[in-house]
């Protein structure tokens, strides 16, 4: 499973509290330089289109999100938004 | 109506730079302006990424220096940028800082007239087809580009000095005058307005901007702590006259000088006052920071850059400028 088919997993109405917080890890991940530059462009061009909420954006912030702070992102996801499928998914990928 | 300028140093990796650069330009930024010191990522680097995922924005070295950079160079580089941002491109020069051009072994040699014939060079170079030019600093012989520059590109002069405030009055399309506090602007703007009568021209032909180190934060103490590092190397660097003029302690702002050369960083922080954070930032509240910008406003300057660190945290930060602050002054 990729990215793009994980995020379809998350309900709409959780998608912008998650795109805020994974934001939020990758800015001020202490990691910042393991960030792909393939991901990182990907994420700028839908950032420049619109708030990171689309499924392309989200996707691509997800998989940064996972990269960069793996462990916190897991944790908002299984602890905060209670989504343990999607951590399942991730795990699956990784 | 003021514009708002926002400066980035690229000392991060090029996403967070350009993340930031489209995000201000979302929240209705006017001028983005990216420190060139060669010990963070390349400015005309991180320019092309901040130029590539932005449409409207105008963006450029804010400074650059004529002593590392040749002057040809500098107008290949903006011509370039003007290939891939047609007509979004500023381009800000000044003479750079003593420390970081002595650890190159460069000379800041007679730095009025490095920048003006820089300013000469840059502006003929993207006009003419062949320029030979004879400075106290600068020659070019039969200089060319082997491609033709799009358009014209607006020179603004970086400045702290009397001298140099002025010749960026006569000389600039736009000063950055590098301070914050009302009685520094106030004086500053009063030297440009010099240059400017020198020139024959008037205030509103130069676009004069207040280039702060800016901190806002809704919790004034997290705002004040963000600024303290910034703060500390503009004390240390200030003339006595500044100085003076804040009646801050010399002996003390020697000591920071002396605790930052020696990387003795809380030693330097511990050592920043209230009354340097007043004279060398703008910071705190949205509110605080709003009352500072409209005293800014009365000097007579027509942009204000949001200098670094911009807040504890610069996403938030920029949200709040936007939501809280330049919505005073873009009505």
């Amino acid at each position: 499973m990729d990215y793009r088919k994980i995020v379809e997993m998350v309900p709409i109405e959780k998608r912008e509290k998650l795109s805020a917080k994974l934001i939020d890890f990758i800015l001020k991940s202490k990691n910042a330089d393991k960030m792909p530059s393939s991901l990182a462009n990907i994420i700028l061009h839908h950032w420049q289109r619109g708030p990171l909420t689309n499924e392309a954006g989200l996707a691509a912030l997800l998989e940064a999100a996972v990269v960069l702070e793996s462990d916190k992102t897991m944790n908002f996801l299984g602890e905060e938004l209670q989504l343990l499928d999607v951590v399942k998914a991730i795990k699956a990928v990784e | 109506m003021v514009r708002f300028g926002i400066e980035f140093v690229p000392n991060e990796p090029y996403w967070k730079t350009t993340f930031y650069a489209i995000q201000a330009e979302k929240k209705g930024f006017d001028n983005l302006w990216i420190t060139d010191h060669f010990n963070n990522r390349n400015v005309y680097v991180t320019l092309t990424a901040a130029a590539l995922h932005t449409e409207k924005i105008k963006l450029g070295p804010g400074v650059t220096n004529p002593y590392l950079i040749n002057p040809v160079v500098t107008a290949q580089a903006i011509a370039s940028l003007n290939e891939i941002a047609l007509g979004r491109v500023i381009l800000g020069i000044g003479a750079g800082d003593k420390t970081t051009l002595k650890s190159t072994g460069v000379e800041m040699r007679k730095p009025l007239a490095a920048v003006k014939e820089c300013v000469e060079i840059v502006r003929r170079m993207i006009s003419e087809k062949s320029v030979t030019f004879e400075g106290d600093v600068f020659t070019t012989s039969d200089a060319r580009f082997f491609f033709k520059p799009r358009t014209e590109i607006p020179i603004y002069v970086g400045a702290q000095g009397p001298k140099m405030l002025a010749l960026a009055g006569k000389i600039g399309d736009g000063v950055l005058i590098n301070a914050g506090h009302p009685k520094d602007v106030d004086y500053a703007v009063g030297c440009v307005k010099k240059g400017i009568e020198q020139a024959g021209k008037n205030l509103t032909d130069v676009d004069v901007a207040a280039y702060t180190s800016f901190s806002v934060h809704e919790d004034l103490k997290k705002a004040t702590e963000a600024a303290v590092p910034v703060v500390a190397f503009v004390a240390a660097g200030s003339p006595d006259v500044v100085l003076q003029r804040h009646d801050i302690n010399q002996e003390k702002a020697e000591k920071i000088g002396e605790a930052l050369k020696a990387g003795k960083w809380g030693e330097a922080f511990g050592l920043v006052s209230s009354r340097m954070i007043k004279a060398f930032s703008v910071c705190g509240t949205p509110e605080i920071c709003t009352e500072r910008i409209t005293q800014l406003l009365k000097s007579g300057i027509s942009q204000f850059v949001v200098g670094s660190p911009i807040g504890p945290n610069v996403r938030k930060a920029i949200d709040l400028i936007s939501d809280k602050i330049t919505p005073h002054f873009k009505t």
